[in-house]
């Protein structure tokens, strides 16, 4: 027979045990809540907010990118070793000019296809092969990353709904293919 | 008078050089090629980009079939691919850059040259094919856009499609 303490001892490690196991599942619940995502509205929000900044006008279009390469060349001064062919030295200069409209059309459609998978799979697939040969380094897909949420909330009309942690998960989402 | 004459012959020059640019393609026309453009455009709406460059690329490829084999690296076989239907997407997206620069012409300059460039190395296009796809958007993009100005469309997009084709055979 057990003695009455054993039960109580028995009883106080299976409390125990419930409220271990509950603060994981709440732990679980936080971590998932905070966690961002690029998730199927998170996706729909991203090309929502793009479709504002980004716009149809030339001059708009060229104003954003460039903000996004000065973001970018000011904190990575080494990325300018890549552009020589763009004359990544004068962002105002046509060749640059050209090149930016090229990279935001190549943003443009990768946001677009957010919704459409195995599309978007297929050109994150074009894109990698065109960056491949060019040794692009993580720390730069990072800093595109940076300077898109730095610039952009000035761009969507209310800055402030500017929906960060979508930009970030779904930008990743970009990246990560182009850089695999 | 020497100064106007000099300020006449820059005139001329900027002139001559935008219309060499993109030919016969007017302030007023680039403005309804940008409208139409906008009207059917937009990342917002789900799916419309494929279902566009797919029905441009569809009815291309009905009436030039032989065009069919310079499409063999994006899946061409299988229309509805991801590979073919993001490869549809890409051209028209070059598009879109354009008509967005046609506001900016030295910049356009630069992108027109630098896309001449890149069909000049795909073998087997020709100067024709951009005639065709010309035609494709004449017939596709009506069913698509309400108010659709073919004339105004078709002067601009001659013009880009000439410059973009300037390198290759007849």
């Amino acid at each position: 027979r057990l003695s009455v303490e054993t039960l109580c001892e028995v009883e106080a490690l299976r409390c125990k045990m419930m409220y271990t196991v509950l603060l994981l599942l709440g732990l679980t619940c936080v971590a998932l809540a905070s966690e961002p995502v690029c998730g199927p509205l998170q996706r729909l929000k991203v090309k929502q907010q793009w479709a504002h900044a980004y716009g149809t006008d030339a001059f708009h279009r060229e104003e954003l990118s460039r903000a996004v390469w000065k973001y970018i060349f000011e904190h990575h001064p080494a990325a300018h070793d890549f552009f020589d062919r763009v004359r990544g030295d004068n962002v105002y200069s046509p060749e640059f000019s050209a090149h930016m409209v090229r990279v935001s059309g190549g943003l443009d459609m990768s946001i677009s296809l957010l919704t459409d998978g195995p599309t978007l799979d297929a050109q994150l697939k074009h894109l990698q092969d065109q960056h491949k040969e060019r040794g692009i380094g993580a720390e730069y897909f990072d800093a595109m990353k940076t300077a898109l949420h730095e610039v952009l909330p000035d761009f969507i009309g209310h800055s402030h709904h500017f929906d960060q942690d979508a930009w970030d998960a779904c930008f990743d989402v970009i990246a990560n293919g182009i850089k695999a | 008078m020497l100064r106007l004459l000099i300020l006449a012959a820059f005139v001329a020059y900027a002139t001559a050089d935008f219309g060499r640019l993109v030919e016969c393609c007017s302030a007023e026309d680039r403005h309804e090629m940008q409208s139409v453009w906008k009207s059917i455009w937009s990342p917002e709406f789900v799916g419309r980009r494929v279902q566009v460059a797919q029905a441009l690329f569809a009815d291309l490829l009905k009436h030039r079939p032989e065009a069919t084999d310079l499409f063999e690296r994006v899946n061409v076989a299988d229309p509805n691919s991801p590979e073919f239907r993001a490869h549809c997407v890409r051209v028209v997206n070059g598009l879109d850059n354009l008509i967005g620069l046609l506001d900016d012409p030295a910049t356009l300059a630069v992108q027109l040259t630098h896309l001449a460039e890149q069909h000049e190395k795909r073998k087997g296009i020709h100067k024709d094919h951009f005639v065709a796809f010309g035609q494709s958007f004449d017939r596709v993009l009506p069913q698509v856009a309400s108010c659709f100005n073919p004339d105004a469309w078709g002067r601009c997009f001659r013009g880009i499609a000439r410059r973009v084709s300037d390198l290759l055979h007849e």
